[in-house]
């Protein structure tokens, strides 16, 4: 664990600057209510792979709280971000106060990252907003992010009941210059438990189609480029809606263990925990949506479709898809 | 005599032209308050056969005999955009929520009031900026562009973008009383790039704007006719898609909820910056991106 622990860093604020030769942390540092936590780095497929951990005391944010966290990834660095556990939000004294999180990354050409955190879990009364801002420079910087929000605490009883959730996820081309920057990628979610005609008309489980997790997976660049064109062959062989199924006899016997064999096993497991998801090829992005109705479900799917394809184990090694657990 | 009347009418076109120039000079001088709409006091209403009329603009709207007819162009659904080919989710929404013919029309009023949050969300701040500043438009096309996450949504928005390009290039383009530069060089940027690269996309959102303002349409009118023109044609969907009958479709557009939903939803949005457009109704990205995944279809979202 290498940490320091300057007294200036504002509270929440954290930096990170991972350097490739030698391949190492030059910068680490955080403060209240942050905490990052490094353990050694793995090599994988001749690369070294450097993981951090973002936690924050007491497992999450509470009103206030902000976190601002600047990560830079030099050229040919590979950089695994985790969470321990669901981010939870807890509830606001006033839906004005809010917890805030702000993640600045810059990918240099070459550089990797791997972004599969726990989902955001916002409790009842909570105020949330969050943003991912990543600056790509060159066409070679690789990305793979997941960003993620469920129901709140479901076992409670709580569905989607927060007062404010917000995040948003920017993508710019930096390539030219700071001045230059062009604006590749945009998702921001906005979901606002009392403003708007549609708080009139309709609760946020609807908006979600009652859905109890909702996510977005973004990849980007050569390192996920055979993971992306897997999730759009996997969309365009999925059967299609309303088709009639013919049960029993006709079940091709595929081979244990072929792609035939492990799709079927999860489209059966996806429609018992109501799994939908769409993937879409944009601006050289691939986009996939999910959600299901519970976050066991969704981590399910998602850690046996990036299990089935697997390049991100190879490449990233076992430990980034912890998460998924 | 006749030269004397023909004369002084040519003057009243020119000064009628001038009135609307400087008016528009003015609504952009001074964006993006004050909203003309006056905020509801009262919801949603409930009952449209006994709905109030809507909230009376605190400030005195003008409909000019020119914009009036400019309005009835844009509202006409003989537009040529081709809007009747989208379905905007509905399709694959039903799909995703079977349900007995007698429930349709609750599940579709339930649809109609998400899918338009959904587009007031994402889409009316780009029809706002491209209206109040038509040399962003290259700027915005690609912001819109970059914000469109899913293909099917993609398709549909370029579809109707483009085609509405076309008809301001054949037939509206000598009817524009307004300063069409922003247009004109969008445009010729448009065709003149190769496909291979093209970077330039001509979404509808933004050309809405950009089109409405150098017709003299203004602000408020211009985004009322773009969400009146999604309901329509949702509806009309839902009509060939047998969820309404062709009574019950005119209802749903005359009723007193539209109306106070399409006003809410510009109060909401007026002020708010294209950086600020976002998805209020994240389920929309997935019936919309699920509908490829149909095995029957009639529309092409």
């Amino acid at each position: 664990m290498t940490a320091s622990f300057p007294p200036s860093t504002p509270a929440g604020r954290g930096t990170v600057h991972l350097t490739s030769s030698p391949s190492q942390f030059r910068a680490l540092t955080y403060a209240y209510p942050l905490k990052l936590i490094s353990p050694d780095a793995e090599v994988h497929a001749n690369r070294s792979i450097h993981t951090l951990f973002l936690l924050t005391y007491g497992g999450g944010l509470v009103a206030g709280d902000a976190i601002d966290l600047n990560i830079t990834l030099d050229a040919k660095t590979f950089l695994v971000l985790l969470t321990q556990g669901s981010t939870k939000i807890f509830k606001t004294p006033d839906p004005q106060i809010l917890s805030i999180q702000k993640a600045t990354i810059s990918i240099n050409d070459g550089a990797g990252l791997v972004y599969l955190p726990d989902p955001v879990q916002p409790f009842a009364e909570s105020s949330f907003e969050q943003s991912q801002m990543y600056y790509l420079n060159g066409p070679q910087a690789n990305l793979c992010v997941c960003d993620w929000v469920c129901c709140g605490r479901a076992a409670r009883g709580e569905m989607w009941e927060f007062w404010r959730y917000g995040s948003r996820n920017e993508i710019w081309d930096v390539s030219q210059g700071e001045d230059k920057k062009r604006l590749l990628l945009r998702d921001n979610l906005i979901l606002d438990h009392k403003r708007g005609v549609i708080a009139s008309a309709s609760s946020i489980a609807r908006r979600v189609d009652d859905h109890g997790v909702f996510g977005t997976l973004i990849l980007r660049g050569p390192m996920f480029e055979g993971l992306g064109a897997f999730f759009l062959e996997e969309f365009e062989k999925m059967p299609r809606i309303g088709e009639k199924k013919w049960d029993g006899e006709d079940v091709p016997k595929d081979k244990v263990g072929s792609l035939e064999d492990k799709r079927r096993h999860r489209l059966k497991r996806g429609e018992g925990d109501g799994l939908l998801w769409t993937a879409a090829n944009i601006r050289g992005f691939v986009m996939v949506k999910f959600a299901a109705r519970e976050v066991e479900g969704a981590k399910h799917w998602l850690k046996a479709i990036l299990h089935d394809e697997g390049s991100i184990e190879s490449q990233f090694g076992e430990r980034s898809l912890l998460c998924l657990k | 005599m006749t030269t004397t009347i023909q004369s002084l009418e040519a003057e009243i076109v020119a000064l009628e032209a001038q009135l609307q120039n400087a008016k528009i000079l003015l609504s952009r001088s001074q964006p993006p308050s004050p909203l003309p709409i006056a905020p509801s006091t009262t919801t949603v209403p409930t009952n449209n056969t006994t709905s109030p009329s809507p909230q009376p603009s605190s400030t005195k709207q003008t409909i000019t005999p020119s914009s009036l007819h400019t309005l009835l162009l844009l509202a006409d659904s003989a537009l040529p955009l081709g809007s009747f080919a989208f379905s905007s989710g509905l399709e694959s929404f039903l799909a995703h929520h079977r349900t007995p013919p007698a429930h349709q029309p609750a599940l579709f009023a339930r649809f109609l009031t998400l899918s338009l949050s959904s587009l007031a969300s994402t889409s009316l701040p780009y029809v706002l900026a491209a209206h109040r500043q038509p040399g962003r438009l290259t700027e915005l096309d690609n912001d819109f562009d970059a914000s469109t996450l899913c293909t099917v949504a993609r398709r549909a928005s370029v579809a109707q973008g483009r085609a509405l390009l076309g008809v301001w290039e054949r037939s509206l383009k000598g009817s524009c009383i307004s300063d069409v530069d922003a247009l004109k060089l969008f445009a010729r940027a448009y065709r003149a790039q190769n496909s291979q690269d093209a970077q330039i996309n001509a979404h509808l959102a933004p050309l809405w704007g950009a089109v409405s303002c150098a017709l003299g349409v203004d602000e408020e009118q211009t985004a009322y006719v773009f969400l009146f023109g999604h309901a329509r044609a949702v509806v009309s969907a839902a009509v060939r898609a047998s969820v309404l009958g062709p009574y019950q479709a005119q209802a749903e557009l005359a009723s007193g909820e539209l109306r106070a939903g399409i006003e809410g939803l510009l109060r909401e949005w007026w002020d708010v910056e294209t950086r600020d457009a976002g998805q209020t109704v994240p389920a929309v990205d997935l019936w919309v991106g699920r509908h490829e995944k149909l095995y029957s279809r009639i529309f092409n979202s």
